[in-house]
């Protein structure tokens, strides 16, 4: 059951489940609002109500005024839905941001490959074709498991006919076995797409970084074929770890970019490569050596993370000690139904 | 094709563009005299994120509806007689406390914002300064009018202007604000925006209008309500404040980070005066002052902190001693005062046999084995009508102004002092914390107003203690002294044997 909820400027629609606040709807969707006290007393978190009703529920009549109430407002923290409801909300418009209608795609699986030991390159032929922006995910339905589960696009938006995933075996998970073992070539499979806000912002201009941990470097990956095939002129700096020289994988296609485009830097780096192997690259972990390659300092360059909890944030830590701050550094952050559990201060919006 | 609709952002940003002028008749150095000598470097001001979006006519729009609202709550409260309906008449002493410490800050923080809205010389903070100043004004003024009921019938309420200034204790905190006063802009903004309306402000304020909601006092919860809708602006602010430093300017980091020390150990101290307040003063307890403490400093400020440490920016210095401080400050405040009771503007008790059970709940570590025994003592001395003061004038510390009470980290059973000399005086403090503000700015604090100093030295009215009352505009045998055999105390008796007679 639930409503839906269309939030302007952004034209994003998620559903909101009975009892659920719009507050917790959206955050848990990966939509910042602004907001403090979370129970209907400070007023930070306050909406226009553009189309349809909603209940104020334990808004204190401080925090949201009659003159507010019979003017369309409510506090996004205590507000419920009574039908489907679109508000305003103060939320920055992304100019780089395409609206790109969600949809259900079948596909046919084209080809698997072993990136890796544990990392398979599957590609999806679409039976039609999808339009995306680079970074973006999909949600493939997997026969096995309930629900879907959310893979990052590979390939750059002007292969519009196929999908290209590349998905890490994760040790006793059901969905990524099943595609490991049981998915054949010839299959048919079904997804919904694209979501995410994790795009390059390309209005800006600039040199781009980009961070990846493992499996995380398929966004960079469609980011950078996609930057490169539009001619971007600015410097790109792709930094991928891994844990040894077996788990790389893609290493020539971005070692043949760096030989035809000079502004891109490739650096692939080993955290726990063993001693004495045949390794020449870089050692450790990813933002060590951005901070070695950038001198700790990156003033100027816009930041694009991607890959496990830990990485992101010794790399934000790493990023903010060398001058770049939250308005300059982006992440992919895949929300499950835990998130907000932990408790976060107000200081950061997304990082 | 239609225009596309502007967002709520892009709107203000035209309605606001060109409020920033550059000036020309004066160079902007001299218009803006007092936002480069701390030391702050700002790059672009214009980087700072205004995130409420408010215009003065939709300010004056909000404000006036909550006035309306609460003032009805107050007409109503005093029509039917509210003040009968409090848990006991002990409780309001937590007003007179309240009004003659905190009432009065507000207004030292509607002043301290109009300065620093005054003399930052970027867009976005001067229009938030501005505003919060205002809300100060509105708190203050709102606090007035909703004890001012209490005033009717109990004593140490009507003075609360003059005490502030006089009485030792409230200079506390007042010595507090002056000296966020008497800072730069941008300390003055760290001090008050960022560690005491957004670190510390959740215990002041829910303390004081949790005990109001559990004591029977609607008018201060409503009042509680009414400020707490501009608080978010004031805590959002406060954040906004330090990110902009921390990132305008590598070279900010350092002085933000002595800032943030300082003015947390200084809010911690003054605070000691909610800690005594949760512990003995409310009749129906909400919760103990080290459980409020864990909560809203251990947990949250953690929270904080943590994110705080992507800037490079730590944990304030001390913090670890003020949470060991949790289980004794407000044992040792409550101690001090009970021997203090002719010199306070508000009445004294020892706590009785089921509040001192409940002490020992909350405190198992502490109250037991340090305080309890010698409550037990005072309250069997009082039985046997020897109940005990203390005639002694208390040395003070030089830098929170607190009677030298407090006990060394790691043993209650002494008392800590420190000490400095400058320039042929030796100096006083509490604490390691007090100690290391006195010496980053000793020029600053040799010349603080000192209420036992200026007694001895003859400024307070004269030589012995009813003069001093008199100089404090404390009316003796009523304001001061235990809560038992006082007129509040009748009053609060005969209301109830009336209303016992009434239902018969």
């Amino acid at each position: 059951m639930g409503h839906e909820l269309t939030i302007e400027p952004l034209g994003e629609v998620i559903t909101v489940a009975d009892g659920q606040t719009i507050l917790d709807a959206c955050l848990r969707a990966g939509i910042w609002l602004p907001h403090a006290c979370g129970h209907g007393l400070c007023g930070t978190c306050k909406v226009d109500v553009v189309d349809g009703q909603v209940d104020h529920a334990e808004a204190s009549p401080f925090a949201l005024m009659d003159f507010e109430r019979a003017g369309g407002k409510t506090l996004a923290c205590t507000a419920r839905l009574l039908e489907d409801v679109v508000i305003e909300a103060e939320v920055d418009e992304d100019p780089d941001q395409r609206r790109i209608p969600v949809a259900d795609y079948d596909a046919t699986v084209a080809a698997i490959a072993d990136l890796t030991h544990d990392v398979k390159g599957i590609r999806l032929a679409l039976d039609g074709a999808m339009d995306f922006q680079a970074g973006q995910y999909i949600n493939l339905h997997i026969p096995t498991v309930a629900g879907t589960r959310a893979f990052s696009i590979a390939n750059p938006p002007h292969e519009r006919e196929h999908v290209d995933l590349q998905i890490r075996r994760v040790p006793g998970g059901q969905g990524t076995a099943f595609l490991h073992d049981q998915l054949k070539v010839g299959d048919r499979v079904r997804f919904s797409g694209p979501y995410g806000r994790f795009f390059v912002r390309k209005s800006r201009g600039g040199p781009l970084l980009f961070l990846a941990g493992g499996t995380g470097v398929s966004s960079p990956r469609s980011m950078v074929l996609d930057l490169l095939a539009e001619g971007w002129s600015a410097p790109i700096t792709l930094i991928h770890g891994v844990r040894a020289e077996l788990d790389l994988y893609d290493r020539a296609l971005f070692e043949d970019l760096v030989r035809r485009h000079p502004h891109f830097r490739y650096v692939p780096v080993l955290s726990a490569e063993p001693d004495g192997s045949g390794w020449a690259g870089a050692r450790g972990f990813v933002h060590e050596v951005a901070e070695h390659v950038f001198d700790g300092t990156f003033e100027g360059q816009s930041a694009y993370l991607c890959g496990p909890p830990p990485m992101i944030e010794a790399s934000i830590g790493a990023l903010m000690r060398g001058r770049l701050f939250e308005k300059h550094i982006f992440t992919e952050r895949f929300l499950t139904a835990s998130d907000g559990a932990e408790k976060k201060s107000p200081v950061f919006r997304g990082i | 094709m239609t225009p596309k609709k502007l967002g709520l952002k892009q709107r203000y940003a035209l309605m606001t563009r060109g409020l920033d002028w550059e000036t020309t008749y004066q160079p902007m150095d001299k218009v803006f005299p007092y936002d480069r000598f701390e030391g702050i470097k700002i790059k672009d001001w214009s980087a700072w994120e205004d995130p409420f979006r408010l215009t003065m006519d939709a300010y004056w729009k909000f404000q006036g509806e909550k006035e309306r609202k609460l003032y009805a709550v107050l007409d109503a409260f005093a029509q039917n007689n509210g003040q009968t309906g409090i848990s006991d008449a002990r409780y309001t002493n937590v007003l007179k406390l309240f009004l003659t410490g905190v009432s009065p800050l507000e207004y030292q923080a509607h002043r301290g914002f109009a300065f620093a809205g005054r003399h930052l010389r970027g867009v976005g903070p001067r229009v938030a300064a501005q505003m919060q100043s205002l809300d100060e004004l509105r708190h203050v003024q709102t606090q007035i009018h909703t004890i001012s009921h209490y005033n009717k019938y109990f004593d140490g309420l009507s003075e609360f202007r003059h005490m502030h200034d006089r009485v030792w204790y409230l200079s506390v905190p007042k010595s507090f604000f002056d000296d966020a006063r008497t800072a730069g802009p941008f300390e003055y903004m760290i001090a008050i925006g960022f560690a005491f309306e957004y670190v510390l402000t959740n215990l002041l304020f829910v303390p004081f209008m949790s005990g109001a909601a559990y004591n029977g006092d609607m008018s201060t919860v409503t009042f509680g309500f009414s400020a707490q809708s501009d608080e978010s602006r004031h805590m959002t602010l406060g954040i906004e404040v330090i990110k902009f430093l921390l990132e305008q300017d590598a070279d900010n980091l350092p002085i933000v980070q002595r800032w943030v020390d300082k003015w947390f150990w200084r809010g911690h101290r003054v605070l000691g005066l909610v800690a005594m307040m949760m512990d003995y003063m409310l009749p129906k307890k909400v919760m103990s002052w080290k459980e409020a403490w864990e909560i809203y400093f251990t947990e949250a400020g953690g929270s904080l902190f943590t994110d705080l440490a992507r800037y490079g920016l730590k944990v304030p210095k001390y913090a670890d001693v003020a949470t060991a401080d949790a289980e004794h400050i407000s044992h040792q405040n409550w101690a001090t005062f009970y021997q203090y009771t002719h010199a306070a503007a508000f009445h004294t008790w020892m706590p009785d046999r089921a509040h001192m059970d409940w002490l020992s709940e909350k405190y198992p570590n502490t109250f037991d084995k340090y305080y309890r025994p010698r409550f037990e003592m005072w309250a069997e001395m009082e039985k046997q009508g020897q109940r005990f003061y203390n005639n002694s004038l208390p040395q003070l510390c030089q830098v929170c102004q607190i009677p030298m009470v407090y006990t060394e980290p790691g043993d209650p059973t002494k008392i800590a002092f420190r000490c400095s000399q400058v320039e042929g005086e030796t100096y006083h403090f509490c604490s390691d914390g007090c100690k290391d503000i006195f010496d980053a700015e000793p020029q600053k604090y040799v010349q603080a107003w000192m209420p036992v100093q200026q007694i001895f030295q003859g400024n307070c009215g004269g030589a012995s203690i009813p003069d001093v009352l008199a100089w404090y505009r404390l009316n003796a045998g009523a304001d001061n002294m235990d809560y038992v055999g006082s007129p509040d105390e009748k009053l609060w008796n005969d209301w109830h044997a009336a209303a016992a007679r009434a239902a018969g």
